[in-house]
């Protein structure tokens, strides 16, 4: 098992494209991080119009720890697609490039390679988020120091002294790779159906977008069907910036998308076990 | 000599009355003239925020104060919050300042003190300031409440507890209850994470709605009238 994962972690790192997963989310975060030097007092004080009416508020507020956050909500949208570039891949870009069958001439169980084609996908996408914390939280950090933490939510104004930070974007980050690992284990299901990579990695980005979509429209048909959407958990590394923090939703959230991974990777070995594989 | 008895009375009961009301108005002045007397402080305190859409735990810092209406608070790097300097926290800013009207409400008993209420009318149109009223501890000469109706910022009940700092009418504590708009950000910015469900979360929201917020200042110690400069008060930038 292991030197097959080994296999299939080489395989996925041999790949230049690999990177350019680890590109994109440098390349975002730095303009990110470059629009919040030059016009971050907007964004703030527009964010902010709510509560400066009543109270004056001063300090350091853009911040390192700030504008990670910004970082997170609006990187936790692109990276599904970085994700599903390799896992949506692993069976059938194997499968495009002919040689899933020669595979699984070896005396290897196909539910074995489905495992490790998952382990390594998961793999990679522990490797992508520990990359973005590097460069969102410790770059920001270095960029703009550190401070006490504001969150904006719709209904609440929440402030978080600097010293009571940390181990929150640990928590963030390690529920962020929960997250990304249920779309991993979704794209690893539908490259199951597919001999070439590109449908897969588009149903993919398909579904999360029109789920996210579903998951925040505020239409009473739609909230029905939000508890049971994998998207709508997905966000719950914000709990971890609340006060207090909401353990049993967050808990609640990360038993759905375990749900959802272990249910996606049982139907991806249930249908490889029969699928009659041509190419 | 009924009808002189009569008249008589009803001098002495005016005269009684004019006296009464000379004596709110002076006791009013006495209460401002020492409230006036601590033209700045520092003051290491406690701030707790109890605003329904703030989630903020206690602050701890420095509350610098200078006459009549410079505040600010420094918390060693972190993130400063204060009312608006219209609802400023300081006793002097809710009294009306130049020539008011005093009327005299009578003795009240308040957490068992027996207290002087007074309402008080700023004559001067302009000030923001529509009433005031203050229940005074005549024997100390100290507010003990005071409740200000003002025309742009709601209503502002302040009640003070004093101690080590009676001399300068300096409170050990003080919780100001004010009026608060409603506070509200599009979902689809913010993207929230739904901790709770939707019927609760709908309720949450109502229960939210014309909430009164509190704000609690323990002051713990005070360095009074050391002659603040204004770059004390410059503020630092938001950024």
């Amino acid at each position: 098992m292991i030197s097959l994962l080994r296999i299939e972690l080489y395989k996925i790192f041999k790949r230049p494209r690999t990177y350019i997963s680890f590109g994109i989310v440098t390349a975002i975060t730095f303009i990110i991080q470059l629009a919040m030097l030059s016009g971050g007092r907007d964004f703030i004080a527009f964010g902010m119009q709510g509560v400066s009416e009543q109270f004056d508020i001063q300090g350091h507020i853009l911040n390192g720890y700030l504008v990670t956050y910004i970082i997170l909500q609006s990187l936790l949208i692109h990276i599904p697609l970085l994700v599903a570039l390799v896992a949506g891949d692993a069976l059938a870009g194997e499968a495009n490039l002919g040689v899933l069958r020669l595979l699984l001439t070896k005396p290897i169980a196909r539910s074995r390679l489905v495992l490790v084609k998952f382990i390594s996908s998961v793999i990679y996408t522990i490797l992508l988020i520990v990359w973005l914390a590097i460069v969102a939280l410790f770059l920001s950090l270095l960029l703009f120091g550190p401070g006490d933490m504001i969150n904006m939510k719709s209904d609440a104004f929440v402030l978080i002294l600097k010293n009571d930070i940390m181990w929150r974007y640990v928590a963030a980050f390690g529920f962020a790779t929960l997250a990304m690992t249920t779309i991993a284990a979704l794209s690893l299901f539908l490259s199951a159906f597919a001999d070439n990579s590109i449908g897969p990695i588009m149903t993919t980005m398909g579904m999360v977008v029109v789920l996210t979509i579903l998951s925040n429209l505020e239409l009473p048909l739609f909230n029905i069907i939000k508890p049971y959407l994998f998207t709508t958990h997905m966000i719950g590394w914000k709990g971890f910036f609340d006060d207090p923090v909401p353990y049993a939703a967050i808990g609640r959230s990360a038993m759905v998308l375990v749900g959802y991974t272990v249910g996606f990777v049982t139907a991806t070995i249930l249908y490889f076990n029969k699928k009659d594989i041509k190419s | 000599m009924r009808k002189i008895t009569s008249i008589v009375a009803a001098l002495l009961l005016f005269a009684g009355n004019v006296f009464a009301v000379d004596e709110a108005t002076q006791l009013f002045y006495t209460l401002r003239t020492k409230v006036l007397t601590v033209k700045d402080y520092t003051a290491d305190i406690r701030l707790k925020i109890d605003v329904t859409y703030m989630r903020i735990p206690q602050l701890k810092g420095k509350l610098f104060f200078k006459s009549p209406d410079k505040m600010r608070l420094e918390r060693n790097g972190g993130l400063s919050i204060l009312p608006k300097k219209n609802i400023n926290m300081t006793l002097s800013n809710l009294i009306p300042t130049g020539q008011v009207t005093v009327i005299d409400m009578g003795k009240v008993v308040r957490n068992g003190k027996t207290l002087r209420l007074l309402k008080v009318v700023p004559e001067d149109e302009l000030s923001n300031i529509v009433l005031t009223k203050v229940w005074i501890d005549e024997a100390n000469t100290l507010a003990l409440r005071t409740e200000t109706t003002t025309h742009n910022d709601g209503t502002v009940i302040m009640d003070l507890e004093f101690g080590k700092y009676i001399p300068y009418a300096l409170p050990d504590k003080v919780t100001i209850f004010m009026d608060l708009k409603d506070y509200k950000l599009p979902k689809g910015v913010t993207m929230d994470y739904n901790d709770v469900p939707d019927a609760a979360a709908a309720a949450k929201a109502q229960k939210g709605k014309n909430q009164k917020g509190t704000i609690q200042i323990s002051y713990l110690k005070y360095d009074i009238n050391t002659g603040l400069s204004d770059a004390v008060f410059s503020k630092p930038d938001n950024g």
